[in-house]
C-alpha cells in the first residue's frame, strides 16, 4: 500500500487514480466529522465534497514534513465552519473580525432541550444540543468527544491556542451538560 | 458557574478526557473525593458520554454507497483542473433504490428487522472495516433468500429478546421503593446493559425500513433500558424515575402489543 506522501505526490503530478485512493482512504474520516457538524446527510455531503476538492487544490502546497490527517482536519473544521457562514442568514454580508467571532459563538436558533427531551430519548437530545452549539464549540467538542483528539493535536489542527481550545471545549461540555440537566428533569417528572 | 473553582478552570473535563498529568490526575482524584459537585460533572460526562455512543455512527452516504459522491467529486475536479467548482447537491431517489420497500408486507418487513439485528448482534462480535461499521446492515435481500430454517432461528432470537427486555420492564416497573433508601435492582441493571445494544439494532433498523410503530416502541425501550444501566445503585430516587418513565410510555402495554404480534411473524 503506498504510503499517503506518495499518493499526493503522483496526484499533484495529474494521477486521478492516486487521488481517488487518497480520497477513498480519508472519505469515511472526513463524513463522519460532517454528518456530526451538520446532522444531515444533504450537508454533510456538501461539507465532504468541498474538503476533497480543497484537498485537489492544494495538492502541490501539502508540506511533506507535516501530518496529512491533521492537514486533512484543517481543512474539514475550515469547510465546516465555510459551510455554515455561507448558509447562515448573514451569510452575504462582509465578514469582519467582530461577526466572525460573533458567529463562531452564537448558539445557532432550533429547539432547545426542553422541547426535545419530551419526545426524545437522552442520546437525540444531546445530538441536538451539540448542533446548537456556536460552530467554534462544535468543531472542538466534535474533535475532542467523537474523534479522540488531544487538545494540543486540536490546537495544531485548527491553528489555535491550546487555551482557546480549552475554554471552547469547557463551553460545549458546560452546555451539554446544562441540557442534560433540564432532559433528566422533563423526562423524570410525573406522568 | 458553579461553587468549585475546579470545576470552572475546566480541568474536570481534561481529566474525564486524560488530558491531565498523572500527577495532576491524582490531585483531581483526591479532589473528587471530597467535591461533591466535582463528583457529579465527572458523572455526568459519563452519561453523556453513553448516550453519544448509542447514536448511530454515521460515517458514509445513505446506504454505504459512494458512488454517487465519488461521481459529483470526479466532475469537480474534472472541470477544470486546479480550479475545481462544487457540484449542486441532487439527493438519491429513495424509490429508486430500494423500490422493494413499499411492496413488502409489515411481516415481512419485521422478518428483515430481526435478520439485520441477528447479523449486526453476528458481525459486531467481528471484526469490522470503519466503513462496514457506520450503517445499520443492508440485510434486505439475505433475510427474504432465507430459508426457514434460518426464519425460525431469528424468531427465536426476536422472542428472546423481547421475554428479557418484558422480564426488565416489568420487573423494574412492579419493584417497590425500599424505605429510606435506594432500592436494589441490579438485576434489572445487568440485564438492561446487556440488552440495550439489541435493541439500539432493532430500533435502527426499523426505523430504516420505515416500520415507525415498532421503532417507536424500540426507541421507548431504549430509553429506559439506557437510564436503568446508568442509574446509580446509591441514588434512592433513579428506581422512582425509571418507573414514571415507564408509566408515561406506556411501556408495559406496548410492549404486551409487539408480544402479541412478536419481532419476527
Amino acid at each position: 500500500m503506498s504510503p499517503d506522501s506518495d499518493l499526493i505526490s503522483q496526484a499533484a503530478a495529474g494521477d486521478q487514480s492516486a487521488f481517488h485512493t487518497l480520497v477513498e482512504r480519508h472519505r469515511t474520516m472526513v463524513y463522519r466529522v460532517a454528518y456530526q457538524f451538520a446532522g444531515n446527510h444533504h450537508d454533510a455531503e456538501d461539507i465532504a465534497q468541498e474538503v476533497f476538492i480543497k484537498v485537489y487544490r492544494s495538492l502541490d502546497r501539502f508540506r511533506h514534513d507535516a501530518q496529512l490527517t491533521s492537514w486533512i482536519y484543517r481543512i474539514v473544521m475550515n469547510a465546516c465552519i465555510d459551510h455554515r457562514r455561507r448558509h447562515s442568514p448573514a451569510g452575504a454580508a462582509p465578514f469582519g473580525e467582530e461577526a466572525e467571532y460573533k458567529m463562531l459563538n452564537t448558539p445557532e436558533e432550533a429547539p432547545g432541550p426542553e422541547e426535545r427531551a419530551y419526545a426524545g430519548e437522552l442520546g437525540e437530545v444531546l445530538e441536538a444540543e451539540i448542533q446548537r452549539l456556536p460552530p467554534g464549540q462544535r468543531v472542538v467538542f466534535i474533535m475532542r468527544h467523537h474523534q479522540g483528539l488531544k487538545l494540543a493535536e486540536i490546537a495544531t489542527a485548527l491553528g489555535l491556542a491550546e487555551g482557546t481550545v480549552k475554554r471552547q471545549l469547557h463551553a460545549a461540555v458546560h452546555r451539554l451538560r446544562q441540557a442534560l440537566t433540564l432532559a433528566n428533569v422533563t423526562a423524570g417528572e410525573g406522568a | 458557574m458553579s461553587t468549585c473553582a475546579v470545576q470552572d478552570a475546566g480541568t474536570i473535563e481534561l481529566y474525564f478526557y486524560g488530558e491531565l498529568a498523572r500527577e495532576e490526575s491524582i490531585h483531581i482524584e483526591e479532589h473528587l473525593s471530597r467535591c461533591r459537585e466535582c463528583r457529579a460533572a465527572v458523572d455526568e460526562l459519563k452519561v453523556i458520554r453513553a448516550a453519544l455512543a448509542g447514536r448511530p455512527d454515521v460515517a458514509a452516504p445513505p446506504g454505504v454507497d459512494w458512488s454517487a459522491f465519488m461521481e459529483r467529486l470526479d466532475r469537480a475536479v474534472r472541470t477544470e483542473p486546479g480550479e475545481a467548482v462544487l457540484v449542486p447537491f441532487q439527493p438519491p431517489s429513495t424509490v429508486a433504490r430500494r423500490p422493494y420497500i413499499g411492496l413488502l408486507a409489515t411481516a415481512a418487513l419485521l422478518a428483515v428487522v430481526a435478520a439485520s439485528v441477528f447479523f449486526a448482534s453476528q458481525a459486531s462480535r467481528r471484526h469490522t472495516s470503519p466503513e462496514a461499521a457506520v450503517q445499520p446492515p443492508q440485510l434486505a435481500s439475505q433475510a427474504i433468500d432465507a430459508g426457514s430454517l434460518i426464519q425460525a432461528g431469528l424468531a427465536s432470537v426476536g422472542a428472546r429478546h423481547l421475554e428479557r427486555s418484558k422480564l426488565v420492564v416489568l420487573g423494574l416497573a412492579a419493584k417497590e421503593q425500599a424505605r429510606g433508601g435506594p432500592s436494589d435492582f441490579a438485576y434489572e441493571r445487568e440485564l438492561a446493559t446487556s440488552l440495550l445494544n439489541d435493541t439500539r439494532l432493532y430500533r435502527m433498523a426499523a426505523e430504516q425500513r420505515g416500520l415507525t410503530s415498532l421503532a417507536g416502541v424500540m426507541r421507548d425501550l431504549e430509553l429506559v433500558l439506557l437510564q436503568t444501566s446508568m442509574a446509580q445503585s446509591t441514588d434512592a430516587s433513579a428506581l422512582p424515575q425509571i418507573q414514571r418513565l415507564i408509566r408515561k410510555r406506556g411501556l408495559v402495554e406496548k410492549m404486551d402489543v409487539v408480544g402479541t404480534t412478536g419481532l419476527v411473524p
